[in-house]
């Protein structure tokens, strides 16, 4: 049996190890750390299936801080399999790496590209078990200060850093808005730690309006991390400059962590009325307006982007109806989805870009990739017998259950419009004929391996999502 | 006597002031250093609570204390990365202003 703290300081070791053999070794494939990092995650992702249960463990003060009960360890294996995930994609992306540096090999820079996701994932996992608002700062911030490397990893590329400048100034200020929000939460109820402060705040005698404004300041910076209108506006540029792994990454990484969050604090918040109005609120607009702005995008990457914006409406139909079972089966699709989308987006865009004339006739260039594409397409949409629908479904149940009816009513007429744009993909995919000058795409036997355990994925949740629920209640 | 609601003053002044800092200047600098007094005027508050809400035991509560120092080494390394990706930026494109960074699509 292992103590869960010891699965991050795994995570951290490991990229440091990394992070060391590339800088004091020179004369080697640097194909071989992401290969590392690769095993070294599966190892660890075992290790979370031999949790020590947190009643034996001590009641040192370090367990105020940190909870590893079975949401916080699912979360962790979510931020395990994506950072693999992601790690294999940057195999297919390492060509593109250290383009337009001068004098630079083709292997420079490849190091730290494999190390920096698995500080990322450290951070993550910090979050997934953070219950004190210091460890949520401080792991949020592990998280982000390595995303603005990441995006603005490939330097030469002008719309790399662009995106990496507007990243940097967002997050900050959403980092700026949840520290005041910190502030004010402890100046109305005196603690730091998530269950102390929901007996607070049960109690009478309390300042409620500073209790509700650091509440409404904290929700504002978990909002840009999830990506929810009003708080969006970094995302299509970030996500169509980034390096596409990251994109990737930063489309489930961390969203799935800023969702965990947004759960623990809402809890103790739930108590107070005016919070239930503001969430309803942000989920409708994030509905609407994920979807409406989705609609006329031609850019593959910026059309996910807005896509990734309509999911987080529906997580956060899911978050107010009080149902950790339904966000945490709907995360689990959306990674499924999404990285299967990105797989194959950075495969087709190598030589054609992200437009979705590029994926014109895929179908005849590669019909393994094309069929691919189609099944991240129609999970993304929710056709049924896919992990979306079944997300989807779980979702609606759940804001039914709880009388969200308009709630449902929006989520369902902008499912609909989603149905509108992933089918635009396809259509280019299946109906429109192929360029006349292109090779056929290579597929390498990792990513196949990759591609294909996610499409397994995907159907085996749609129909069979028990192993999920069972991994939560544990 | 300064009172619990001087600082709380003062820091809401300068959260407001970094705040508007971001939304009007238009130097990627000048706006990280908007984005610096936010941070410091979220420490200000913090100590301010915390030196006038004493516990039982006549204490502050020292977990906002350890709070603001973790802000300050995370400030610290925001500005380590963010300060080199403007570096970098300007070295692309010889300039800092933010109308001039407008290659991605809104």
């Amino acid at each position: 049996m292992i103590s869960a703290p010891y699965l991050e300081v795994a995570v951290l070791v490991l990229g440091t190890v990394i992070l060391l053999i590339e800088s004091f070794f020179s004369k080697f494939d640097r194909r071989y750390l992401g290969y590392a990092a690769l095993v070294g995650l599966a190892l660890i992702f075992l290790a979370t299936f031999f949790i020590a249960p947190q009643s034996t463990m001590s009641s040192a003060p370090f367990w105020n801080f940190y909870s590893a009960d079975a949401t916080s360890l699912f979360f962790k294996r979510i931020a395990l399999a994506t950072t693999a995930g992601v790690i294999v994609m940057m195999f297919d992306f390492a060509a593109l790496v250290s383009s337009g540096v001068q004098g630079a090999t083709p292997q420079s820079g490849l190091g730290e590209f494999f190390a920096l996701p698995l500080f990322t994932c450290a951070g993550l996992m910090w979050m997934a078990s953070a219950i004190d608002f210091v460890l949520i700062f401080v792991s949020l911030e592990l998280v982000t200060i390595s995303f603005y490397v990441l995006v603005g990893f490939t330097r030469r590329n002008p719309a790399s850093l662009e995106a990496a400048v507007k990243y940097l100034v967002l997050s900050a200020v959403a980092t700026g808005f949840l520290v005041y929000g910190i502030t004010w939460i402890f100046g109305a109820t005196g603690e730091t730690n998530l269950q102390k402060i929901a007996t607070v705040l049960s109690g009478t005698g309390l300042e409620q309006n500073a209790a509700l404004f650091g509440g409404v300041l904290v929700i504002i910076a978990l909002g840009f991390k999830i990506a929810a209108v009003p708080f969006h506006i970094w995302v299509a540029d970030v996500y169509q400059g980034a390096p596409t792994p990251v994109t990737a990454y930063l489309s489930v990484g961390s969203k799935a962590a800023g969702f965990i969050v947004l759960l623990r604090v809402l809890d103790p918040f739930l108590i107070l009325p005016q919070m239930q109005t503001l969430l309803v609120a942000i989920a409708v607009l994030t509905l609407i307006y994920g979807n409406l702005a989705a609609l006329p995008q031609t850019n593959v990457k910026r059309l996910l982007a807005y896509s990734s914006i309509a999911h987080a409406g529906y997580l956060l139909v899911a978050v107010v109806s009080f149902s950790g079972r339904a966000v945490a089966f709907y995360l689990v699709a959306y990674l499924l989805m999404t990285l299967l989308s990105f797989a194959v987006l950075i495969l087709v865009s190598q030589p054609a870009g992200d437009q979705l004339e590029s994926f014109a006739g895929l179908s005849q260039r590669s019909p393994f990739l094309a069929f691919a594409m189609l099944v991240a397409m129609a999970s993304l949409a929710g056709v049924p017998f896919t992990a979306g629908f079944l997300g989807k479904f779980l979702v609606f149940d759940a804001a039914i259950a709880t009388h969200h009816f308009g709630l449902v009513v929006v989520a369902i007429v902008t499912v609909g419009a989603g149905f509108y744009y992933y089918f635009k993909v396809v259509r280019a995919i299946y109906w429109d004929a192929p360029p006349a000058s292109t090779d056929k795409i290579i597929v390498s036997p990792l990513t196949r391996v990759a591609l294909i355990a996610l499409i397994a994925g995907t159907f085996v949740l749609g129909v069979y999502p028990q192993p999920i629920f069972d991994a939560l209640a544990r | 006597m300064t009172t619990l609601g001087d600082y709380l003053t003062v820091s809401g002044i300068l959260f407001a002031v970094g705040f508007s800092g971001v939304l009007l200047r238009r130097n990627v600098i000048i706006i990280f250093m908007a984005l610096e007094l936010m941070l410091n005027a979220a420490n200000l508050s913090l100590v301010a609570f915390s030196r006038f809400r004493l516990g039982e035991d006549g204490l502050p509560s020292y977990n906002a204390q350890v709070l603001v120092f973790f802000i300050i080494t995370v400030a610290a390394a925001e500005v380590a990365v963010g300060l080199a990706i403007i570096v970098a930026l300007y070295r692309a494109r010889r300039t800092t202003h933010v109308e001039d960074i407008n290659s991605l699509k809104f």
